[in-house]
């Protein structure tokens, strides 16, 4: 009889939390015996607070920059990550996973990378961005538009300068509303689009963020060309198992936490639960 | 044929009080009902179709997956592991079909669910044949059959004077040890299986209709009460929540438990921030049955249907399984 459960959770141990904004922190996170996530890109883990309850979370770190840890960017927004805001560096988690499949990174090489992450949908991307970054040299163009709602609710602005400072890298940050803080650009994702050429058949698109924005954001890359099959998007579900069994994240007859959570747009056009 | 006499049977039914977890259809407050019993006084041997499917004795209603202990900053899991063997006696058939309905996901999609891999492992099935089929009934619409042995382990089938013994597995032959069987002549008269045969279509002709406005026409009365689900034999979606069992100074006790879900609820779809990407009733009873007669089936082999009629007899404004299943057999003809 076996005693292994998957839904035996693995002890991790929190080695850094930092506020990001007022609703966002980021999680630094170790295995046991410094173990390896062993995760790709795109893919999520199912985190506890035991006690409290367990939640998909999106890795936000990029594997080839694993230093034997792993990071999640998390909102608290219910009741475990309300509960994990409330925890210090030193304090034990429980880490399932990870599950999944991620951003198809080799069907990407040789290829211009746009990324359109709008919001908190920047934190599974960013685990991408960075594995881009680090194998520079193997992708077309890098561009990333990244768009917020305020102006204090960006995230990873230390990252965002960086990206803007090289020159290899084409990124361009907006806000829907600024303020006196603010003297970058003002508009919604979309109107960041004019400021880059694409090259639509040599280019796949990456994008993530909250339901409204996919409508607009696809509309763009749509008309700029680019197929349905390099558009790549990240659903969001509320998972309760990550293993495909018990149906939360059931979109018609796919499991988004098996063959998804990454799907192409062409996977998912015209699947009225899709988003 | 293998006969035993209902004194003997119940000599058997006390035996196996004392050694295992026994399960039987009982009387509870005019409710028939599965429900351990510590002898086999008070079990029924002539019942229609208990209220509730067995699937709680596989499948708990609430199943704790975890004890957490949290001393200090020590944390420490348990994996609850049921010991006891446990015997379901006086299944009906549909109920014995449901497991094999909820195995394929649960037991033969990798990776396998460990804690319904052990309630499945530590259980006898013992079948009761239905003489005929009840009130609702369609099991011989959807590959069963009011005597079927299929995914049982033992079938018994009321003859004069006591029932004639089907040995189907193994696991069942191992259980007869105690139980004084007679070889007798003939065969067990098959029972009456002359329910109305509801026509099944297959999943690709449910697709064509995703868009139907039946699915209006049924959502718009359901009053997402889950019932349907809850009754239902095959159904297998869950939820996972921690519970706080008691706090010590220095030391607090939790559970992790699996609850039974419902697609049918309000929030099943919800996610974190409110966005539900499957908000409206139709949606949510397309989704029902869409699972049953097209998703399941192409995902994972069987129907997720087995005809057992409960949900048409709980359903508190009519929704007919039987109905939608015509209704789309016959637009897809057309």
């Amino acid at each position: 009889m076996t005693t292994s459960s998957i839904y035996l959770p693995e002890m991790g141990r929190l080695v850094q939390v930092e506020s990001m904004t007022t609703l966002e922190k980021l999680f630094t996170i170790e295995l046991p015996g410094g173990q390896s996530l062993g995760h790709d890109p795109g893919q999520f883990v199912m985190v506890s607070v035991l006690g409290v309850g367990e939640a998909p979370i999106s890795i936000t770190s990029s594997p080839s920059r694993s230093n034997g840890s792993f990071e999640l960017c998390i909102r608290r927004v219910g009741d475990v990550t309300n509960a994990l805001h409330g925890m210090q560096a030193g304090a034990t988690i429980g880490v399932r996973g990870p599950f999944g499949h991620g951003f198809p990174i080799e069907k990407m090489r040789g290829k211009d990378v746009l990324f359109a992450p709008g919001g908190l949908g920047l934190a599974p991307l960013r685990s991408l961005i960075n594995q881009v970054i680090d194998e520079r040299s193997s992708f077309g163009r890098v561009i990333v538009l990244y768009g917020a709602k305020r102006p204090n609710e960006l995230l990873f602005r230390d990252e965002l300068d960086e990206w803007i400072a090289r020159d290899d890298v084409e990124c361009h940050v907006t806000v829907d509303r600024g303020d006196e803080t603010w003297d970058g650009h003002v508009g919604v994702i979309t109107t960041l689009f004019p400021y880059v050429s694409i090259n639509p058949r040599n280019t796949v698109a990456v994008t993530c963020g909250p339901p409204i924005m996919y409508r607009f954001v696809l509309m763009e890359l749509l008309g700029k060309g680019i197929p349905e099959t390099q558009i790549y998007l990240s659903l969001e579900r509320r998972m309760k198992c990550g293993v495909g069994k018990c149906g939360h994240c059931q979109i018609n007859d796919q499991y988004c936490c098996q063959e998804g959570p990454v799907f192409t747009y062409a996977q998912i056009k015209g699947v009225e639960e899709a988003l | 044929m293998k006969f035993v006499t209902q004194d003997a049977l119940r000599v058997w039914l006390d035996q196996l009080a004392q050694e295992v977890d026994l399960v039987a259809p009982r009387d509870v407050e005019g409710h028939v009902l599965y429900r351990p019993v510590a002898s086999s006084a008070g079990v029924l041997f002539e019942y229609q179709r208990p209220e509730m499917s067995a699937k709680d004795y596989l499948f708990p209603a609430t199943e704790v997956l975890l004890q957490i202990e949290q001393r200090g900053k020590e944390m420490t899991l348990e994996e609850i592991v049921p010991e006891r063997k446990q015997v379901l006696f006086g299944l009906r058939p549909c109920d014995a079909h449901g497991a094999a309905v909820i195995d394929a996901l649960f037991l033969q999609q990798e990776p396998v669910d460990a804690a319904y891999r052990r309630q499945r492992e530590r259980t006898t099935m013992v079948g009761l044949a239905c003489p005929r089929m009840w009130e609702g009934c369609f099991c011989t619409s959807v590959g069963g059959a009011p005597d079927a042995a299929d995914h049982l382990d033992l079938l018994l089938r009321e003859v004069d004077g006591g029932y004639a013994v089907q040995v189907v597995t193994e696991k069942g032959a191992a259980l007869l040890a105690g139980l004084e069987l007679q070889e007798k002549k003939g065969e067990p008269p098959p029972s009456q299986a002359d329910g109305e045969i509801v026509p099944v279509a297959p999943p690709q002709a449910w697709r064509t209709l995703f868009e139907d406005e039946m699915w209006q026409r049924h959502g718009e009365r359901c009053l997402s009460c889950r019932i349907c689900t809850y009754v239902c034999p095959a159904c297998r979606c869950f939820d996972v929540v921690d519970r706080v069992t008691s706090v010590q100074p220095g030391l607090t006790c939790s559970e992790r438990i699996r609850v039974w879900d419902a697609c049918t609820s309000t929030n099943y779809r919800r996610a974190a921030g409110g966005h539900n990407s499957r908000p409206t009733k139709p949606g949510r009873i397309r989704n029902r049955f869409f699972c049953k007669f097209c998703y399941y089936p192409e995902d994972f082999g069987p129907l997720g249907c087995v005809g057992c009629g409960r949900c048409i007899v709980s359903c508190p404004v009519d929704i007919d399984i039987t109905e939608v299943m015509r209704g789309v057999a016959e637009r897809s003809d057309g």
